[in-house]
């Protein structure tokens, strides 16, 4: 419910891929073998994933469903992430705040998160608590009642939001790059919606909406914890079992267009620390090239051993920070590099950005750069699986953005990526096209706020 | 080597398919020279976590050397006496690890964290930065600036700059006043010659606790710890300041910065960590402001839409506690936010609160504790912290009966004593001319 689009880098992601391959290449049967994560679809369409999982006694509950922000048409903007609020409004047997209420009362949290490609829901409980949270999430899934004093009553807290992400630099120059760098794409515009749209909504397109994408057959539960498959598979047949699949169709809009003679703007902000934001267009999700994208994108800069990293900020002292990030998303994956600075460093910052990048296209990456990423790719998971809740989320982004199966095999894939191929994919993508945002110190134009 | 990590993934999750709650006690070892080692055996992931806490702070800072615990550990990160700070960020990052340091209130930590068959190399690392850092000079003017830049990130963010001013004013003269990372007036007072005799002062057997907890052999790395760190000589004891008892005032800022949001945080003093009243101040925090369904969010946020963010704060500290309301709120909603704050923090005075909310509170509380020390990089510096706080790395379990026995007498009593005198900071965008 508090965050709006969620930023991995893919990377982290993905790793776990060859782990569980791994987990059953060396013990491939029997039963003292490594359960890979347990994948059904139930006869109504409803793709159940579970996984025992026991650092703790409680057991994370993710609902992902396949819509988000690129799914709606123009006059729909915001649609998605109002609804991730609206769902924990009450259904006809749950008022307005009883629902958390009861996560809360069982000991337990509940988030939720939208993003352009997918929508998920998220509740940790302790384990005894897994039948009424899978209950739940069956309900809010598909009988939210959006009661009308509700939906108005929320268009002030997403204006809040949208003024939260203002006050914050890096997200906001995330978002700021993400719209220049998309649009007119359905990624270049605002998840949040506009204000003017917002207090405009009605329940109708909300319900509408709702009614379109929010059907089993769209829906992915992970389910990840203390508890066993039998009985999640119980508790799932008990409440999402009873529910008719439904049908969708996604519009898939036209291709992201080119960054062709790239893109620029400059924002006054009232920090007096600069931000640069740069953005090349990059591999989606589901193309070949997103593992050697993913070497590429930590060795530019993941850590403070990275080139970015040890070039602009330690020896040129330019920066104060920098950090390159890789988004595949489904229609198109952005590569962007991040830095704050002093006003005055803007412009050699950015030179030496660009030169950093040109030397791994001239000269390509060492050997030891790519083991040091492959390291860090497994430990990113190795951590992710401390908690159930990060094996879910791992879990629900690879079924719902690619494929479990992809996911299962990611770190393999991994390691097949030679450095040629990562020097190839900083010629293909890191060229002189790009999009670039800068946050510079000064009021904002006259009759605007920010 | 890629493969043998394949390999020990795979073991981590045959173990993850095992039986419920394999974790061990912790190991608590004290050494000859004063250092205090904790080992948790964790099988549950591939992976270490270590912290190391030395009792070095901003408690032993004035505000003339604000910052000074946080500028050395900056410094003390660039590189060791053995090799250069590039160096060391790339055999980290050949472990798939980290390393960061950095001053607080009543400690200073190095926590680092890897893959779990990497825990000797970390820890030795770990021990080498900790034990003979370069302290180079020519370090000292670049890491300033860094840290001035910091500074200067943290005034421009509106609820990071409210909460400073809020602690500032609630706390006085006490250093929990002073901000970890200084001030851009202290700063520039602090050189290299200040910062190596602060090492020297402080970095001491005796005022260090080391804790680690992942998938490691506990007897192994206890061993390890006592050859790198068994040879420190004690230091013969640094003294320990007496602070000052801040006095409660209620008192209102306002301050002008341009946002989008007006942050409001009001605060007040409360117990410290090993005060009895603690838990029933924990459950009090959690019905005010503790998640969702806490009276802040269900009723400004959820019922009257007058903020976004509507939370409640109390951490555990050694030395006196704040507990502190925060809403981010529109502007034009601002007073009518505030207002409600107000009304809330009265009911809670005057209201005993009801036994569903109270279960609900306590459930969430607990909830919330055991899910915050799921990963071994929390669960390492739990046990370090609790350790210096002086109540034991058998805390958890007495702290989880404490929570449950809290009363609603008990929670009406605790909101009539902490929040009788109340300090507000309200920071705001500029009113248009």
């Amino acid at each position: 419910m508090l965050g709006s689009t969620t930023m991995r880098i893919r990377f982290a992601a993905l790793a776990l891929g060859a782990l569980l391959l791994a987990g059953c290449a060396t013990t491939p049967s029997g039963p003292t073998s490594v359960p890979r994560p347990r994948r059904e679809v139930l006869p109504n369409g409803l793709v159940l994933i579970t996984r025992e999982h026991r650092a703790a006694d409680v057991v994370a509950l993710q609902l992902w469903v396949r819509v988000g922000g690129r799914d709606e048409s123009p006059s729909e903007l915001g649609l998605s992430h109002y609804l991730e609020h609206m769902l924990f409004k009450g259904t006809p047997t749950r008022p307005p705040g009883s629902i958390d209420v009861l996560i809360e009362g069982e000991g337990g949290t509940s988030n939720a998160f939208t993003s352009y490609d997918y929508t998920h829901y998220d509740v940790v409980v302790p384990s005894r608590g897994l039948r009424t949270a899978v209950d739940l999430l069956a309900d809010m899934g598909v009988n939210a009642s959006f009661p009308p004093a509700e939906i108005e009553g929320e268009k002030a807290v997403v204006f809040e939001e949208m003024r939260l992400v203002q006050d914050d630099p890096d997200k906001f120059a995330a978002r700021r790059l993400g719209e220049l760098a998309y649009s007119p794409h359905p990624y270049g515009r605002p998840i949040l919606g506009t204000p003017e749209g917002i207090q405009a909504l009605t329940r109708e397109p909300l319900q509408r909406y709702y009614k379109k994408f929010y059907v089993p057959r769209n829906m992915a539960l992970v389910v990840v914890g203390a508890v066993s498959h039998a009985d999640v598979r119980a508790a799932v047949d008990a409440t999402f079992g009873t529910l008719p699949g439904g049908e969708v169709t996604r519009a898939i809009p036209p291709p992201p267009p080119a960054l062709t003679g790239g893109r620029r703007v400059d924002v006054p902000r009232p920090e007096q620390q600069a931000t640069l934001a740069m953005g090349w267009r990059a591999a989606s999700a589901n193309e070949a090239d997103t593992y050697a994208v993913d070497l590429l994108t930590y060795i530019l800069g993941d850590s403070p051993s990275s080139r970015l990293n040890q070039a602009v900020r330690e020896r040129d002292r330019l920066v104060f920070s920098i950090e390159s990030n890789y988004v595949p998303s489904q229609l198109g994956g952005l590569v962007s590099v991040s830095a704050r600075m002093d006003p005055g460093n803007l412009e050699r910052a950015e030179a030496a950005i660009r030169e950093v990048i040109r030397r791994v296209r001239d000269q390509g990456v060492t050997e030891a750069e790519r083991e040091r990423a492959l390291i860090t790719a497994e430990s990113h998971y190795a951590f992710d699986i401390e908690t159930a809740e990060g094996l879910a989320r791992v879990l629900g982004q690879g079924e719902t953005t690619t494929s479990l199966e992809a996911e299962l095999r990611y770190l393999d894939r991994l390691r097949g990526v030679t450095t040629a191929e990562i020097q190839a994919m900083a010629r293909k993508y890191l060229g002189d096209d790009y999009a670039r945002v800068r946050f510079v110190p000064g009021p904002a134009p006259a009759g605007e706020r920010r | 080597m890629i493969r043998a990590g394949t390999l020990a993934l795979a073991a981590a999750l045959l173990l993850l398919a095992a039986a419920p709650a394999p974790a061990q006690a912790p190991r608590i070892e004290r050494l000859d020279n004063g250092m205090t080692v904790i080992v948790r055996e964790n099988p549950l992931a591939p992976v270490v976590a270590l912290s190391l806490l030395v009792r070095v702070g901003t408690t032993w800072e004035r505000p003339e050397q604000a910052g000074i615990s946080n500028f050395m550990h900056a410094l003390m990160v660039k590189g060791t006496t053995k090799r250069s700070g590039a160096q060391l960020a790339e055999e980290i990052a050949a472990m798939g690890g980290k390393i960061s340091a950095a001053g607080d209130s009543d400690f200073s930590e190095i926590k680092s964290s890897a893959l779990a068959r990497f825990w000797r190399p970390l820890l030795g690392l770990t021990a080498e930065l900790a034990t003979s850092p370069q302290l180079a000079a020519g370090e000292v003017a670049g890491e300033r600036d860094w840290l001035l830049s910091r500074i200067q990130r943290r005034r421009d963010n509106p609820r990071a700059r409210a909460f400073d001013e809020l602690y500032a004013a609630l706390y006085g003269a006490h250093p929990y006043a002073l901000p970890s990372l200084g001030t851009a007036a202290a700063l520039p007072r602090i050189d290299h010659a200040a910062l190596v005799q602060h090492y020297r002062t402080y970095y001491r057997p005796e005022r260090m606790i080391l804790s680690v907890s992942g998938q490691v052999p506990g007897d192994e790395v206890l061993a390890e710890a006592r050859k790198l760190f068994g040879g420190l000589p004690r230091g013969g004891g640094a003294a320990d300041p007496t602070p000052p008892t801040p006095p409660p005032s209620a008192r209102r800022l306002v301050i002008e910065q341009p946002a989008q949001q007006t942050q409001i945080v009001a605060g007040s003093l409360a117990p410290s960590l090993d005060h009895p009243d603690h838990a029933a101040v924990k459950v009090l925090s959690t019905v005010l402001g503790g998640g969702m369904a806490g009276r802040l969010f269900a009723e400004l946020r959820d019922r009257r839409g007058l903020a976004y963010a509507a939370t409640s704060f109390y951490e555990p500290v050694p030395g006196p506690g704040a507990l502190v309301l925060y809403l981010g709120t529109a502007p034009e909603n601002a007073a009518k936010a505030e207002d409600g704050l107000r009304q809330e923090i009265q009911r809670i005075r005057t209201e005993r609160v009801s036994d569903s909310e109270l279960a609900r509170a306590k459930n969430y509380l607990l909830g919330r504790y055991e899910m915050d020390r799921a990963t071994n990089e929390r669960q390492a510096w739990y046990l370090g912290f609790y350790t210096l706080a002086g109540v034991g790395a058998d805390h958890p379990a007495r702290y989880r009966r404490a929570v449950e026995a809290v009363t609603g007498v008990d929670v009406l009593r605790a909101a009539q004593t902490y929040l009788a005198t109340i300090t507000t900071v309200v920071l705001e965008p500029p009113k248009p001319r």
